[in-house]
């Protein structure tokens, strides 16, 4: 793991129109490179908004985003460049098939021809999806939905991957599939930022995380250094409890 | 470059995939054409006053009837019949011909008819010479019976009988200088010096209809030169239905979303989009074109004419293919549902439709509607093409109607940039 932080963010704010509350408030991280950065928080606690700004969908209302070296309001052309997304949705189309899909992200990243031929056959191979690669994606079931929406995001092998709940409805098959060749991924050099509600697959996926609640950044380190840093807590969904307690939310 | 045809493959997949888009974009404006110009084409048949089939029964068998089965037949106004169901038709027969809708109207000339005007004319001739007893009476008049059907146009029954009278007042003057010359003849020895019956030999003033066209022959505004062009040209709009469903599915599947991650400027997706949706438009246009002239014509219609500038032709389809696939981009952006896309799209194009003289033609209507119509695509691209195919236009007379379009295709890509961008600041 490199010192230089290859994500830089200095008090994140972002308040959406019409809220009197900002959805994330003050948010301060250095998230580094080679490292599969956990972001945990309860629903509603500002996960998604933070990886919407830092991916470029939504814009700040205060604070500084720093990727690669480079600020993300300036060089944003740059930056999607070199990330990938892969959205909580099956940001796919229904009536394509899986390779069709592929293809069609593929170019989108610049990538053609027999790289991108070789690329997906390569990845759809690796998730289990060859025989079924010409079926539209209607026909598939959920787990199969999102190892072809894991490719989309992976298939250009960006530097920086930003993962919304990758492995939310999925099975165990599925799920193992996915976060293998994540780690396989992350051992090749890239950086992932991950934000899931599975704290069992966080604490064992993750090299650091950050829980996050009501906008605010309330503990990070490693699981271990969270796990051992909180008296009576065993695992990370203990520590995640003890500090965002028990109470519904919204 | 590869990004771009990469988004019009995607487009063009997903499209042929959606087989009631399609059925939408194709067989329904084929069906519309087929029905509305069945329809229509008796009441433009009516409109043009042209082609009204008329049954006539010549009894006199002489110069008046004669004359009146020429003049009918030579006038264009109606389509000229003699016999009903293969037998010559008679005067009795003709009565329930009309009735039962066979012919709009009938018309029996009664036997004598030129007799009776020859005597009565001599009659009076030779009253006027002096060369007759002065009581000498002149015969009852005899009555040229007229059957009309009650949904006749009373402006088509007002020229029949204008024509029926001129005819008889033509053999009347004919006859009365025959008389004439006879009289004149007998009272001048000298048949050389007598007047020669030269008036009948030539009609001094003559008339003659032409449509106002530059193209060589007349082209008639008919059902099919009205619907095909309007249809095809409703059609060509009606793909704000899956152009703008289709936008909206890929902003609430989160296909927008990926896509907004991805180093790609917006636009390329749009002009993927606007290639594909402008290609269909263009295949939907030549697709009735050809039903125009392949396939109306099947069931006894008019063949379609397209004029002589296939030039005009393309850049006003280009045009019009434009303006329909940025109305669609425009509906697709501003609809935040598939079902607001829908009902807004589908109602705003039959808005415009009627307005601008697809359903019926502008000018029919009313003044008030003709001043609304200008401000619909729909007219604009009507008028295009009534000027090419009716007027014999060229490639310079449909410019405007093109550039019209064209700027309210900027129009709809402006709206939608700025819609887009106001939606995508978050």
């Amino acid at each position: 793991m490199s010192d230089k932080p290859i994500i830089q963010v200095e008090s994140l704010t972002k308040t959406f129109e019409g809220a009197d509350k900002p959805a994330v408030d003050g948010v301060t991280l250095s998230i580094h490179k080679n490292e599969i950065f956990g972001l945990l928080g309860p629903n509603g606690a500002g996960k998604t908004t933070t990886i919407s700004i830092l991916c470029g969908l939504y814009s700040a209302s205060n604070g500084k985003v720093e990727i690669d070296g480079k600020n993300s309001k300036n060089n944003i052309d740059h930056i999607k460049q070199i990330i990938g997304v892969v959205p909580q949705d099956i940001a796919l189309y229904q009536t394509l098939s899986a390779r069709e899909n592929l293809n069609f992200y593929g170019a989108m990243y610049g990538l053609q021809g027999k790289d991108l031929k070789n690329k997906i056959e390569l990845w759809l191979n690796n998730f289990g999806l060859i025989e079924s690669a010409d079926k539209r994606l209607s026909t598939y079931s959920g787990g199969m939905k999102r190892r072809v929406n894991l490719i989309a995001g992976i298939l250009h092998n960006p530097k920086i991957l930003f993962l919304d709940e990758p492995t939310v409805g999925v099975d165990v098959q599925s799920r193992n599939v996915i976060i293998e060749h994540l780690k396989e991924l992350n051992k090749s050099g890239m950086t992932i930022i991950y934000t899931s509600h599975h704290m069992e697959e966080a604490e064992h996926f993750c090299s650091r995380v950050a829980i996050i609640d009501y906008g605010k950044i309330i503990v990070e380190g490693s699981p271990k250094e969270l796990i051992s840093g909180n008296a009576g807590c065993r695992n990370l969904e203990d520590v995640f409890l003890h500090l965002t307690k028990r109470a519904l939310r919204d | 470059m590869i990004k771009l045809l990469a988004a019009i493959k995607k487009e063009a997949l997903i499209l042929l995939r959606d087989r009631v888009g399609l059925a939408v974009l194709f067989l329904m404006p084929m069906i519309l054409i087929f029905v509305m110009t069945l329809i229509q084409d008796s009441a433009f048949k009516s409109l043009n006053e042209r082609g009204i089939p008329i049954i006539f029964v010549d009894n006199d068998k002489d110069s008046l009837g004669i004359s009146i089965e020429l003049g009918l037949r030579n006038s264009g106004m109606c389509t000229f019949n003699n016999m009903i169901d293969g037998k010559p038709a008679t005067a009795e027969m003709i009565e329930k011909a009309v009735s039962d809708g066979k012919f709009l109207v009938g018309i029996v000339v009664p036997k004598g008819a030129t007799e009776a005007i020859r005597s009565n004319v001599k009659v009076l001739v030779q009253q006027t010479l002096g060369v007759s007893d002065s009581l000498q009476k002149p015969t009852d008049s005899v009555e040229i019976a007229i059957y009309i059907d009650p949904i006749t146009k009373k402006s088509f029954l007002t020229s029949v009988t204008s024509s029926l009278r001129e005819f008889i007042s033509e053999i009347k003057t004919k006859i009365m200088f025959q008389t004439f010359s006879e009289q004149i003849s007998e009272l001048i020895p000298d048949k050389n010096n007598a007047p020669e019956n030269a008036f009948s030999q030539s009609q001094i003033i003559k008339y003659k209809e032409v449509y106002a066209s530059k193209q060589i022959g007349e082209i008639v505004p008919n059902a099919v030169q009205h619907n095909v062009p309007a249809w095809a040209i409703f059609a060509m709009f009606f793909i704000v239905l899956p152009l703008a469903g289709s936008m909206v599915k890929e902003k609430s599947e989160g296909s927008v979303l990926r896509l907004q991650t991805v180093p790609t400027s917006y636009l390329v997706f749009l002009n993927g989009k606007i290639i594909v949706y402008i290609a269909v438009c263009l295949i939907q246009l030549a697709l009735m074109l050809s039903v125009g002239k392949i396939f109306l014509p099947m069931l006894g219609l008019p063949t379609l004419v397209i004029g002589n500038s296939i030039l005009g032709i393309i850049l006003l389809s280009v045009s019009t293919a434009f303006a329909a696939t940025g109305y669609g981009v425009m509906m697709g952006t501003i609809a935040k549902t598939e079902q607001q896309g829908a009902i807004m799209g589908s109602l705003s194009v039959l808005l415009l439709s009627a307005i601008g003289g697809v359903w019926v033609p502008t000018y029919v209507m009313p003044e008030l509607m003709r001043d609304i119509s200008i401000v619909s695509p729909l007219n604009w691209a009507l008028n295009g093409f009534y000027e090419l195919f009716l007027r014999g236009g060229g490639i310079v007379d449909v410019v405007g109607d093109s550039l019209k379009l064209i700027c309210f295709f900027i129009f709809t890509m402006v709206v939608s940039l700025i819609v887009n961008r106001y939606k995508r600041k978050v």
